[in-house]
């Protein structure tokens, strides 16, 4: 092989590895004119070879480009120092072509000579663009929302807060950046919330909960609901927690009007076996007291009619203190620790008159004798009195109402269970929904059961029912052990 | 005139008043405190006047009525006596009108209601 054809086949893989570059490239000199030009650059620029290699860079490049970066002596400077210029922003419009925006370096090489890399960053920036415009919209988005939706890392530190958190809480986002959001929640609720951050870390389950937002500016706190949703990262990592809260105070006001007149319509049902069970002592004092007004009643005889009265007295009286107990329990709203087997007992005993006017045996079986869970009794009450008297008119011939508790893990689940009528396929996942009702027009409101469905999820539990048409209907409520 | 009077109530204090008050007036009584014992001693005994209590644990009192309404001989007078229901309740009325019951006492009555309806339903040659 001769010299020559050694040296053609350099230049043709020299011409080759220079276009497959994907970035404009320019070979120059010291006096600035193009000593070689990849395909790239050509195409982009629009100019042939024989009109680029051999011209100086003021014929290659428009003059207006030339004074707007001060390319040229940008050059000289790099030829003098010898280091090289990198990242440097450059607009282009080739005659006839859309405007092209540039990263271009210079960099010295060996031979007295310069490399001009030029890299087309048109559609990044664009897209860096539409990415900026998104931002934009999802942080109007979160801004414009009423809820507080607010994001926090990893540790629960808060990193945004949007201005419905902002006028709610009473608190800016600059008082706010950087403090753990539990720090905001009442003191009782910090561990619990805490938890709830630790939770995120490791699962992908949203969390739902309730508690009080502190306003410190304001004073006092407000009942929010919350949702806490674990962020995460392209790789399916947790790094974050996004918490969206809605304020409770209206639609609790509304609920607790709504629980009022449910409660009502509970104790109605109740007034017949009431009416029956309060009468029967009243008439056995009745009657002894008359025995009484008689002449020559005997000593022990006198003994016997006064301890009837007492203890008759005492019967109708307890009969009338459970019934107040349960009109008045739902003033009390606040959590607490609640042992559900003394709700279930009390509950009971508040039906057993209607139940034993109806011939239905009550069957109540627990494997422990405390169960306690966090919640406000009155309301617990007020759910298993509905599904007990749901139950009670499923049975108009008589029957068995059996409760049995069981503990699972960290839940506790209640099973009501009658022999009554049943509940017909179709109508089983709609027995929750307000104003559905089986009863006559004028009989039910078709309130209960969903007004259960709002407290028990309040309650963080669940509700459930099963049932075949004519053997009886099973209610399943399952809440979190305290 | 010594038919026993039936008296039927679940609550051991009331078949004591009821009991008491017409055993002072010398008159033999036996009780029952459920539906099924009522029906068996009124198909083995036989009774003059009955004091039937509406609600008991295995039936109901009318039903207890409605069975000794078609006892073919020696058929007492039932008096419904009760706290569930009231003295024009539609349930009363009925059962008057079909002649399952002969009366209705509401609870709590006063000892001299009872006997005069006690007097009320006996054979008058007493």
């Amino acid at each position: 092989m001769g010299d020559n054809s050694l040296k053609k086949s350099f230049e043709v893989r020299y011409d080759m590895l220079l276009n497959a570059i994907p970035s404009s490239v320019l070979i120059i000199d010291r006096q600035l004119q193009v000593l070689s030009v990849n395909q790239n650059f050509l195409s982009k620029s629009l100019r042939s070879k024989e009109s680029t290699v051999g011209r100086l860079l003021a014929d290659v490049f428009p003059l207006v480009i030339l004074q707007s970066t001060g390319i040229e002596e940008s050059i000289r400077n790099v030829f003098n120092s010898g280091v090289a210029i990198k990242g440097q922003k450059m607009t282009y419009r080739a005659p006839g072509v859309p405007l092209r925006i540039y990263y271009y370096s210079i960099l010295p090489v060996p031979n007295d000579q310069i490399m001009l890399i030029m890299e087309d960053v048109t559609e990044q920036v664009r897209l860096s663009e539409e990415v900026r415009r998104v931002e934009r919209h999802l942080a109007s988005v979160v801004e414009s929302a009423s809820d507080i939706v607010l994001s926090t890392d990893i540790d629960g530190r808060i990193l945004t807060w949007n201005s419905a958190a902002e006028k709610q809480s009473g608190l800016t986002t600059q008082e706010v950046h950087g403090v753990f959001f539990y720090d905001l929640c009442d003191v009782n609720q910090k561990p619990a919330v805490r938890l709830i951050f630790q939770r995120m870390r490791a699962g992908n389950e949203p969390h739902t909960t309730e508690f009080h937002l502190l306003t410190p500016n304001k004073g006092g706190s407000i009942l929010i609901s919350w949702v806490f949703s674990p962020m995460l990262d392209d790789y399916g990592k947790t790094v974050g927690t996004v918490v969206v809260g809605r304020d409770l105070a209206e639609r609790r006001k509304l609920e607790l009007q709504l629980r009022q007149s449910q409660k009502l319509t509970a104790l109605g049902v109740m007034a017949g076996g009431i009416a029956h069970e309060i009468r029967n002592p009243l008439a056995v004092c009745s009657s002894s007291a008359q025995f009484l007004l008689e002449d020559n009643v005997s000593p022990e005889f006198h003994k016997e009619c006064a301890r009837k009265i007492q203890t008759n007295i005492q019967k109708a009286s307890a009969i009338i203190e459970n019934l107040l107990r349960f009109a008045r329990s739902s003033l009390d709203t606040d959590m607490g620790e609640v042992d559900l087997i003394t709700v279930l007992k009390e509950t009971i005993e508040l039906v057993t008159n209607q139940a034993k006017v109806q011939k239905i045996q009550i069957q109540l079986s627990v494997q422990k004798p405390v169960i306690l869970v966090t919640g406000v009794s009155g309301l617990l009450q007020q759910v298993f009195m509905n599904i007990f008297l749901n139950a009670i008119n499923a049975m108009p011939q008589g029957g068995v109402l059996s409760i049995t508790v069981n503990t699972i893990e960290d839940r506790v689940i209640v099973r009501v269970t009658d022999t009554g009528v049943g509940i017909p396929p179709g109508e089983l996942e709609k027995i929750f929904d307000p104003f559905h009702t089986s009863s006559p027009v004028g009989q039910g409101t078709g309130l209960g059961l969903s007004i259960c469905y709002s407290i028990i999820r309040q309650h963080l539990g669940s509700i459930q029912a099963e049932s075949r048409l004519g053997q009886g209907a099973t209610i399943v409520v399952t809440l979190p052990l305290l | 005139m010594n038919a026993p009077i039936l008296v039927v109530d679940d609550e051991p204090d009331m078949c004591w008043a009821i009991s008491h008050l017409i055993q002072s007036q010398g008159f033999n009584v036996v009780t029952a405190f459920n539906g099924a014992d009522a029906c068996f001693k009124l198909a083995n005994g036989d009774f003059s006047v009955v004091f039937l209590d509406a609600k008991l644990p295995d039936m109901d009192g009318l039903e207890v009525a409605r069975r000794a309404s078609t006892m073919a001989q020696g058929r007492p007078s039932v008096v419904l006596v009760s706290g569930y229901h009231y003295q024009d309740d539609p349930v009363v009325h009925d059962a008057i009108a079909e002649g399952i019951i002969c009366t209705f006492l509401a609870k709590p009555f006063t000892n001299e209601a009872l006997l005069k309806t006690l007097y009320s339903l006996l054979p008058t040659d007493r």
